[in-house]
């Protein structure tokens, strides 16, 4: 049993050297493959001065060349840190720079990116690899040949995963290799996973979703499929892709999902194969999920719930009929977890009625939030229910319930997080982009529920002085400090913003008047 | 129809102020302009502007890649109310 996630790798090339381990838009690995190529990667690491415990930044989209440099970085010894491409270049310059990166790999065709990158970040050395990695430049002096004895162990630090962060600046979410390993493995039996599998999840490698087809796929042997980006702008691609690609599970966040029941044309691919679909990252609007299930009747239905800090750490398999009734439930706890919640009395939460915030304990906990103990300390905490007890868990601030069989039901959130795309974001993060604008004299973010979307996002400022601020202005500045799935769809002007009785912006009672036009998908343009 | 069209997406749905003026062969997909959601909200303007139902199947990157293709496919699909 492997005890660290390239031991996975290591496991499937012995066993099956020549099963296909990656397709990824015609660029075809086999598991003998992955293992030399990214043994190469990891030579050329070594070579560059990665030493045991660096951060490795990972520039790329998924694709096989991802994927090698992944298991790459591990076997350097690595903490690979994946960096979104798609993100503006300051918010990559500052998770490269917080994770003290100093070794980044990216596709070869980025170099104007990752050389806009290396001028943000004094010394930084580029590892170019190709999109078909056979072809590097980089890699084909290096040895392909197996590195020798494992040295990593389990509490090794694996990956770090950057999510919203409330004070303004996202943080480093800390995770070692026996962390993740809870969920591979747990997952790769959850799902069912065997050699013949041919696993897909649209996520990007930054968002925790990508653990599951890049490593519990390893784990079974299976095929990771990779699907071209912009596939998603087309629902009906995706379903042609699914078929031509002979997908058998899927893992993504439900609106994608939703996409693909309304607008797919189900009827017209054949998505026999495709067995397992697996959502995560917000609640699956049930009528949508009804729609898909009557559309794909023969394939298994899973609602896996878990924060980045801890993965997937319940799960449910919906019934035909559950989604009938309202949201599915988020399920009970996976191996080697433990999952409770407590109420605002300290009392744990037994039966339906009963409201309390969701705590978790087990092997699957975050070592923490990269540089930032005093965050860390507000989310690992004593066991409320047992303070004795010598040990932290993970407060996840979700507010659950329990229905009568036992499982778990999501409420909503304790404080000003809020899903949009599945994505996080801290509305604090947008608020603190906002005042970084020296017209914007007070700003609030608030968000709208938007069956599609999770949320949208919808933004009060208020000028300083005579300057005059446009709806441009303020969006053009939103991004270039933030991924598009955080910026604000509606800018609203006001000459100064609500307080409550103790002065703070009144985000409440703002969210309480909401837009006249929740409902439609245009832009209101205020100014 | 050309102009309507753009103006509608260079108003809505352009993000990078550096890809304006918009040009009605720019690739719609390539620029990042066209995601999965835009393209709904690009869709229901379609429809309600020149009164058709646009169906699944037509949702193809050849039919929606530029402002040009847009138009190519609504003319195809004539009769189209121009009002």
């Amino acid at each position: 049993m492997a005890y660290v996630l390239q031991g996975l790798l290591a496991q499937a090339a012995a066993r099956h050297p020549d099963r296909q381990a990656v397709s990824s838009q015609g660029c075809l690995l086999t598991y003998a493959e992955l293992d030399q190529l990214s043994n190469k990667v990891a030579r050329a690491l070594l070579r560059l001065g990665v030493a045991p415990g660096d951060r490795v930044g990972i520039l790329a989209p998924k694709s096989a060349a991802s994927v090698v440099a992944v298991y790459g970085a591990l076997k350097a010894r690595a903490c690979y840190v994946p960096l979104d491409p798609k993100a503006p270049a300051d918010r990559i310059g500052y998770v490269a720079k917080d994770s003290g990166i100093n070794v980044v790999i990216a596709d070869d065709d980025r170099t104007p990116q990752v050389n806009d990158l290396a001028e943000r970040v004094p010394g930084l050395r580029r590892l170019l690899v190709a999109a078909s990695p056979a072809a590097s430049l980089a890699l084909a002096a290096e040895s392909g040949e197996p590195l020798g004895a494992e040295r990593a162990v389990e509490t090794d630090l694996a990956y770090m995963l950057y999510t919203s962060g409330s004070t303004g600046t996202p943080k480093g979410v800390m995770i070692s290799h026996r962390n993740s390993l809870t969920f591979v493995d747990w997952a790769a039996g959850a799902a069912g996973l065997s050699m013949d599998d041919r696993v897909c999840s649209p996520a990007p490698l930054h968002f925790d979703l990508s653990v599951f087809d890049v490593f519990s796929t390893c784990e079974a042997g299976a095929c990771l499929t990779v699907m071209p980006e912009g596939t998603a702008t087309f629902p009906v691609s995706i379903a042609q892709w699914l078929e031509n690609e002979r997908v058998s599970v899927w893992y993504s966040v439900p609106s994608v999902l939703t996409l693909l029941a309304c607008f797919g044309g189900l009827s017209q691919s054949d998505l026999s194969r495709l067995r397992t679909v697996i959502f995560a990252g917000e609640v699956f609007p049930p009528k949508y999920l009804a729609k898909l299930m009557a559309e794909l009747p023969a394939a298994r239905y899973l609602n896996w719930y878990g924060p980045t800090e801890t993965n997937v750490v319940t799960a449910f398999e919906v019934a035909w009929g559950d989604a009938d009734l309202g949201p599915v439930p988020i399920g009970i706890a996976c191996a080697n977890t433990e999952v409770f919640a407590v109420t605002d009395e300290i009392n744990s939460v037994r039966q339906p009625g009963d409201e309390g915030e969701l705590y978790v304990r087990g092997p699957a906990l975050m070592q923490g939030y990269w540089g930032h103990p005093d965050q860390t300390k507000q989310v690992l905490v004593p066991n409320p229910l047992a303070p004795e007890r010598d040990e932290l868990v993970y407060r996840t601030g979700d507010l659950v319930t329990v229905d009568a069989a036992g499982n778990y039901v999501y409420l909503g959130r304790r404080d000003a997080m809020v899903k949009v795309r599945g994505y996080r974001v801290e509305l604090g993060e947008v608020e603190a982009a906002l005042y970084r604008h020296p017209g914007i004299g007070e700003a609030a973010v608030f968000a709208v529920p938007d069956e599609l979307l999770g949320s949208r996002l919808h933004a009060v400022v208020s000028a300083t002085g005579t300057t005059s601020l446009t709806r441009d202005d303020v969006l053009s500045h939103c991004r270039r400090w933030l991924p598009s799935y955080m910026v604000p769809e509606v800018i609203e002007f006001r000459a100064a913003l609500p307080r409550t009785s103790t002065g703070k912006v009144d985000r409440v009672g703002l969210a309480a008047q909401g837009p006249d036009d929740t409902g439609e998908r245009k832009l209101a343009d205020t100014h | 129809m050309e102009t309507i069209i753009n103006d509608y997406i260079s108003r809505e749905l352009v993000q990078d102020a550096a890809l304006l003026p918009l040009s009605d062969d720019t690739s719609l997909l390539d620029s990042g302009i066209l995601d999965s959601l835009s393209l709904l909200q690009l869709v229901v303007f379609l429809e309600e502007r020149f009164g058709i139902t646009v169906g699944d199947t037509d949702l193809l990157p050849q039919n929606f890649a530029s402002v040009q293709t847009i138009c190519a496919y609504l003319r195809a699909r004539e009769p189209v109310a121009h009002g």
